[in-house]
């Protein structure tokens, strides 16, 4: 009897002990990657990896720019980045990871400008995301929209939509996203009754629209591409200020008359108050990146348009959209929390 | 139809380098299904930077190998451990793992890898033959068809589990409500996030099972003074018997085939058609009471099942560019790194991929069966470990397993809260089975029926107008209303008899004299 005591509490023992155990190693790693010598200013930086995270899950196109650029730049600085997937809450998980994290270049993000211009008109105060809560090192690429409808609709343009007549009802990837901020604008300026229909992120959105279970869907130009060419989908409009070069048939919404243009971009992050001299290191990295062959291979294969420009011209960038989409809500008296 | 493509595709296959590839891909894969909480998707990201080099037939033919290999070894820590790696694989637990109590471990695992290489192979053949016909029916399937398909799952879940019906329905409410957690996709209100931003996509599959099963069947364990430890030890037979064999034959065969037409619809496919094979069998066996105790038909069929509709969730990827699950958009991912776009042009633009990898799984399916036999032998062993040993083991690496899915440390808290309920919960005899499976589907009801009564504008009737939806919700009626007829139409017939007996009583009679 008392040995099959002992025997429990070893086990005990043992169990508490691999608990403490996994929690301290996990604890580390999150500590030992971004903690260390910060303190010199920057002069020899980088001495050690450098970790990249992204607040979505690997394969998706906030990852697949992650990766690409850690692979560029790392190469460039001559350490490694190694790109970490933090998923949750639309990246706003990362953002508030990396808010309180060590300003000193070792924990880096690229994050979306949705996450600081439309998702804070979706949620509350104390969740938005915020510009200046972050240094931003440099710009990296833009995605655009493209509007979307199923070839059984007859459709051309955003005009046969509205002389179709009916209450469209129309797929978006979720509340707060840039697809559900362009349709909601767009059916607002061209006054056609429309019902949104949120799904939960591209892949279901896309399905929807593949079988005709919504009239038309916004989604990003690389999600719906090859769709549309293989005649699957057929587009209406692209939204942005200039014809997408992946699309060149496609008009703009604002040639069509509706003057929408809400576009996703990506840029480089660093929490607030890093080295300027590490920055400067790091925006150096990033320009040799982008040079590479490869990379501009990928961006042209993934239907993406370079936006290289200096972190205060995205910080601008950033701050005019949220004043402009903040603007033409309260213009049309739309709301992207409480839809239908 | 065009045989070329298909017979160049076994030409690229059966290059030894591309073998290789396979090889590896299947043996990390049933590896990493060994360990429980470390799943495909992981794995896959983790390995995505060393894809990069490599050719990319020879990359996805990898990658696919760790994908279906996972599900095989799957299989073992559910039946062994009763920890389930996937929401697929819960179903099998209940009797693989009353199996490996009664000393059939062996049988159990042995069954299991037959019945996934048949439904696998099964499943390839219709990828071959009918992948464009059935893509073009998964579409078919919208919100309602979703919502339907749910419901009808959570009806079955009351089916599954050997616990008291109420009890199964109790903790299936109780999983129902956990699905809820998070910030709502419509509105973006929060539900029961406490401002915790780790719940706003509300909580992962993975660390609720590792939990429940895992981690509470663990202090569970410890609690027990261990008189059980030699039980299972006796492990007499490696290899199923030919009864077990007989006896399974038709629940692979029929679980293949759901597993394949479930498999093709992207969201909640897999854990739906292990769900639907298991009550399949159960409804069609004669003595139903020996599911949930070790009825070989309740691991060959779910089995079979979430293998085939793993080899068929392949097709709404590869024909339409739609990745189904988490390990699929991974995989759309690698493909794109490599500069190759899945979509609908796939097959015309880069035959050499598409029919390179739907050719590699023949191989790869092979592999594994070979593999399985000599891994059941030494894997069965586990079951003499001593659980002082055993049990700080899994719970490390099942920790370690579950951090790996989100590099959330948050995600180690929430299994270390579900362990203290689920083994509350066994302590009090509910079963974890009903009430991870209903969590599993609360979301896909919840959400496609929003999106159903908006496509409709607010009218239910919509439900039962379409089709397929229709279709679907007749069967509900149907199961729901079975038991009660059936009880009906006993009772009609007993009152003939002289003295009216308890209605439960022959009932019994009547199942055990078949």
């Amino acid at each position: 009897m008392t040995n099959v005591r002992t025997r429990h509490r070893v086990a005990t023992a043992a169990g508490a002990a691999t608990l403490a155990l996994v929690l301290t190693a996990c604890g580390g790693v999150k500590t030992g990657s971004t903690g260390g010598d910060g303190a010199t200013g920057g002069s020899d930086y980088p001495t050690k990896s450098i970790q990249m995270t992204v607040g979505a899950s690997a394969g998706g196109s906030s990852d697949l720019i992650s990766r690409a650029m850690s692979k560029g730049m790392g190469q460039a600085l001559g350490v490694a980045m190694p790109v970490v997937n933090k998923p949750g809450a639309n990246g706003a998980l990362v953002a508030k990871e990396l808010q309180t994290a060590k300003p000193d270049g070792y924990s880096i993000a690229i994050q979306n400008a949705s996450l600081f211009a439309i998702t804070p008109l979706a949620v509350s105060a104390s969740e938005a995301v915020k510009v200046d809560d972050f240094d931003i090192v440099y710009g990296v690429s833009r995605d655009d929209y493209v509007l979307a409808t199923n070839p059984k609709t007859g459709w051309k343009s955003i005009a046969d939509m509205k002389a179709a007549g009916k209450t469209i009802r129309y797929g978006t990837t979720g509340v707060g996203t840039g697809a559900q901020l362009n349709s909601a604008l767009t059916f607002a300026t061209a006054g056609i009754k429309a019902t949104a229909v949120p799904f939960d992120g591209g892949a279901p959105n896309l399905t929807a629209l593949l079988g005709a279970q919504v009239d038309v869907s916004t989604m990003q130009v690389g999600e719906a591409i090859e769709n549309i060419k293989a005649g699957k989908l057929v587009p209406l409009a692209v939204f942005s200020a200039e014809r997408v070069p992946f699309l060149p048939d496609v008009p703009t919404a604002k040639e069509q008359g509706f003057d929408v243009q809400v576009s996703q971009y990506r840029f480089i992050t660093t929490p607030k108050g890093t080295p300027q001299a590490v920055k400067d290191k790091l925006v150096e990295a990033a320009k040799k990146a982008f040079a590479t062959e490869e990379y501009k291979k990928f961006n042209e294969e993934n239907n993406l348009t370079p936006l290289e420009l200096p972190g205060a011209e995205v910080a601008s960038m950033l701050k005019a959209d949220l004043e402009s989409n903040t603007a033409k809500l309260k213009q049309f008296g739309i709301s992207l929390a409480s839809n239908g | 139809m065009d045989f070329t493509p298909i017979i160049d595709g076994f030409g690229i296959v059966l290059q030894p380098t591309n073998l290789l590839y396979c090889l590896v891909g299947v043996l990390i894969g049933m590896l990493i299904g060994v360990l429980p909480g470390l799943g495909p998707a992981a794995t896959i990201a983790i390995l995505l930077p060393l894809t990069y080099g490599i050719e990319p037939v020879s990359a996805i033919i990898m990658l696919a190998g760790i994908f279906y290999g996972a599900q095989y070894g799957g299989t073992i820590t559910s039946v062994l451990l009763r920890l389930p790696g996937e929401a697929s694989s819960v179903v099998t637990v209940f009797d693989g793992f009353a199996m490996a109590k009664q000393g059939r471990a062996g049988a159990a695992l042995g069954i299991a890898a037959i019945g996934s290489f048949i439904g696998g192979t099964i499943s390839i053949i219709g990828l071959s033959v009918l992948a464009p016909v059935v893509a073009g029916y998964a579409l078919d399937f919208g919100p309602p068809e979703y919502a339907a398909l749910g419901l009808l799952g959570v009806l079955l879940v009351a089916t599954v589990g050997n616990g008291g019906k109420l009890k199964a329905v109790i903790a299936a409410a109780l999983g129902l409500l956990i699905a809820t957690v998070g910030r709502d996709t419509f509105t973006g209100a929060e539900r029961f996030t406490f401002g915790n931003l780790n719940l706003a996509d509300g909580i992962d599959f993975v660390p609720i099972a590792m939990g429940l099963f895992g981690l509470g069947e663990i202090l569970y364990n410890l609690e027990e003074n261990h008189k059980k430890v030699h039980a299972p030890a006796k492990v007499a037979r490696v290899w199923p018997t030919r009864q077990d064999l007989r006896e399974s034959k038709g629940a692979i065969a029929r679980g293949s085939g759901i597993g394949f037409g479930l498999g093709v619809l992207p969201g909640g496919g897999a854990v739906l058609s292990s769900l639907v094979a298991y009550a399949v069998e159960k409804r069609r066996a004669k003595q139903p009471e020996r599911f949930g105790r070790g009825a070989i038909e309740g691991v060959a069929a779910p089995e079979s099942a979430n293998n085939a509709a793993a080899t068929s969730s392949f097709i709404p990827l590869l024909t339409l560019g739609i990745p189904a699950n988490a390990t699929m958009a991974l995989m759309f991912g690698a493909l794109l790194i490599q500069g190759v776009q899945p979509g609908p042009q796939l097959v015309d633009q880069h035959p050499d991929i598409f029919w390179g990898v739907i050719n590699s799984m023949y191989i790869g399916n092979i592999l594994l069966l070979i593999m399985s036999i000599p891994m059941v032998g030494i894997f069965v062993r586990i079951l003499r470990v001593r659980p002082a040993i055993l049990a700080p083991i899994t719970a490390l690496i099942t920790m370690l397993g579950v951090y790996t899915v989100n590099n959330s440390v948050f995600d180690i808290y929430l299994v270390i809260v579900f362990g203290i309920v689920g083994y509350l919960m066994k302590k009090f005899g509910f079963d974890p089975g009903p009430m991870v499976l209903a969590f599993v589907l609360g979301t896909l009801i919840e959400s496609s029926s929003r999106q159903s009564l908006l496509i409709f504008g607010g009218d239910p009737t919509g439900f039962v107008t379409r089709p397929i939806s229709g279709t679907i919700f007749a069967a509900i009626l149907l199961v729901a209303l079975f038991p009660l007829l059936r009880k009906a139409f006993r009772m009609r017939r007993g009152d003939k008899q002289p003295e009216p007996a308890p209605e439960r009583l022959p009932e019994r009679e009547t199942t055990e004299a078949k």
